[in-house]
């Protein structure tokens, strides 16, 4: 058996051991709790909200800053270990965020001139 | 550490680089209803970088950076040429249709070319992660491109259809390579040929493989994962139709050509036992069923898409006589029918933007992609007539045009990669060539035999920019069929 395979075999170990252990948990909990079934315990529980109607209507100008926000949320993951090594990296570094960065803020500005950060 | 930057060899992508950014800063700044400006900047910036793509081919040196990730050689140099022309012939296309539509129009051009811009990138791409971060740049922008006529329920069933059979062919791609790199302890395409070659072809490699495959199967629309493609087709504004079918399936096949030629090949063609069966089904189907549905079309869009499908399968032909001849050992002949591969492309780009060039001219005035708006073309604009049939046999691969010298050399590698599985392949494609001509030729016949339609018999104006792609399209086409050393050369110089 190569290496790879071993490696694949760990994560057999570990599935089997998932469902062994969420199985053992449930079927425990079956065995020693009373039962007492009511409709309102099946309901699914959201937060102590009532998780119905399912598909609420949510305004369509959320998508937009939802996605603005995930296109800076990723900035900041690229500029993370630019920073631990911003030393290392010198001028170039320096350069080559800054072009990174502008790329990103003229989609913005992009956005804005086309008037759709305004919630009217 | 710092990487090394070589800014030649970096020089073509860079400026196509500048070139979208400043499209899309064009595009807020100047008033919104007129892109003709935009679409100057976007011509000139493909043309600009095609500068340096003649700099680096005159140079020739094979120049390769970030650890053999991104590389520059005869291969990426002809393909990167081949996207930019075909970048600025769609530009060409679209600028009226775009003009007249009733679209956002700055922005059509920023998509265009941030896909162009992928399709550069991945002729140089030798390494699994760049790969796919090209095919993404080469994809997300066309799915928007399908769905441009947004207030057209079609054109938004086009779009969402691709996208989600781009997104389920990534899923397949990115699978099959995060086993790739489980096998081979890296990403780089030379480290996995070198493992092929070193260590043999486990079963999982096989899984991968064949994973991996099918995802860009779905790009380049083979059967039986094709079926996406004439709805898609038929949706999209036609020039997007014409940029779909040309260059974003190049930008497919070229991925395809990275993977299996520096990858799945092997230093010495061990691993070809792997891909050339499923390259080898791939085609007959794609080639067979394309054309059997092609036969049955009215709509001249939708017959071209059947027929892109079946083009398709001719191109996979001399792949599969790599495959073939590889594993017999003969080399030599391998690297002649993956040339083979890289002039069909090149000639099929040519015939195809020509005939669609002409279909977007046809429709100007008939508002219609029916096949029988065609009738009586010849007394009415007899120019567009001729050429049109000048794409359609070239495309049916009739000489001396260039569709028959790529046939030619499809036909040529496939019998001489020999043995039961080629010469059964070159077959299938004799018949499949057969069956194509009837429907290139139905198209032809409604243009010489049969009286107009319409009262209007007055000749279709054609705009300056499509007489430009069709003088382009058309000379490439007589030229190349004259004289084929042209691209012959071409494809020895690449591999």
């Amino acid at each position: 058996m190569t290496e790879f395979y071993r490696q694949y075999l760990a994560v057999a170990v570990f599935v089997v051991a998932a469902f062994g252990m969420v199985g053992a948990m449930l079927g425990l909990a079956r065995l020693l709790r009373p039962t007492n079934p009511q409709d309102e315990k099946y309901v699914t529980y959201e937060s102590g909200a009532d998780p119905l109607p399912l598909f609420g209507q949510a305004n369509v100008r959320y998508y937009i800053y939802a996605l603005l926000f995930v296109i800076f949320d990723v900035e900041a993951v690229f500029i993370f270990p630019w920073a631990i090594d911003v030393d290392g990296l010198e001028w170039f570094g320096l350069i080559e965020m800054t072009i990174f960065i502008g790329v990103l803020l003229l989609g913005l500005a992009y956005v804005w001139r086309k008037g759709l950060l305004k919630w009217a | 550490m710092n990487p090394v930057f070589d800014w030649h060899a970096l020089a073509p992508d860079v400026v196509l680089a500048a070139t979208v950014l400043l499209t899309l800063v064009a595009t807020f700044l100047l008033p919104d209803r007129d892109a003709t400006q935009v679409s100057r900047i976007a011509a000139i910036g493909v043309l600009a970088a095609l500068v340096p793509v003649v700099t680096l081919a005159n140079d020739g040196a094979d120049r390769a950076m970030f650890d053999g990730a991104y590389v520059v050689d005869n291969y990426a140099l002809a393909l990167k040429a081949f996207f930019l022309v075909a970048a600025y012939v769609t530009i060409l296309l679209s600028v009226d249709y775009i003009q007249e539509g009733d679209y956002y129009r700055g922005e059509f051009y920023f998509l265009l070319l941030t896909s162009v811009l992928g399709m550069s990138v991945m002729a140089s791409a030798r390494d699994l992660i760049t790969m796919f971060v090209a095919l993404e740049t080469i994809s997300i922008p066309t799915f928007v491109l399908a769905a441009y006529r947004k207030h057209d329920r079609v054109s938004n069933e086009a779009g969402v259809k691709y996208y989600v059979i781009g997104v389920l062919s990534s899923a397949l791609m990115l699978y099959g390579m995060s086993l790739i790199f489980g096998y081979a302890g890296s990403t780089r395409l030379a480290e996995i040929g070198a493992q092929v070659s070193a260590a043999g072809a486990p079963p999982l490699l096989a899984v991968a493989v064949f994973l991996s495959l099918v995802g860009f199967a779905f790009k380049v629309s083979a059967v039986p994962f094709h079926f996406w493609a004439p709805d898609t087709y038929e949706g999209a504004p036609t020039p997007v139709t014409a940029f779909l079918s040309v260059s974003s399936k190049a930008g497919g096949f070229v991925a395809l050509l990275n993977i299996v030629f520096f990858g799945f090949y092997g230093v010495d063609g061990a691993g070809t036992e792997l891909w050339w069966p499923v390259i080898w089904v791939l085609a007959a189907l794609s080639m067979t069923l394309g054309n059997l549905a092609a036969l049955r079309q009215t709509n001249v869009v939708r017959m071209l898409a059947y027929s892109s499908v079946a083009q398709g399968g001719f191109m996979l032909v001399p792949f599969a006589a790599a495959g073939i001849a590889g594993a017999a050992g003969d080399l030599g002949q391998a690297d002649t029918a993956f040339g083979a591969v890289v002039i069909y492309l090149l000639v099929y780009g040519a015939m195809n933007l020509g005939a669609f060039a002409v279909v977007i001219a046809a429709a100007r005035r008939t508002r219609s992609a029916e096949i029988s708006s065609f009738a009586g073309l010849f007394q009415t604009s007899p120019t567009l007539a001729v050429l049109m049939t000048v794409f359609m046999a070239s495309l049916a691969g009739i000489p001396p045009l260039a569709g028959w010298f790529a046939k030619f050399v499809m036909f040529q590698s496939a019998v001489e990669a020999g043995g039961a599985w080629g010469i059964t392949l070159a077959v299938v494609a004799g018949v499949n060539s057969v069956i194509a001509f009837f429907y290139y030729a139905g198209v032809m016949r409604q243009m010489w035999f049969k009286e107009p339609a319409g009262e209007d018999r007055s000749e279709i104006e054609v705009p300056y920019a499509l007489t430009g792609a069709l003088a382009i399209t058309a000379a490439v086409t007589l030229v190349v069929g004259v004289y084929p050393q042209l691209f012959a050369r071409v494809g020895e110089l690449a591999f």
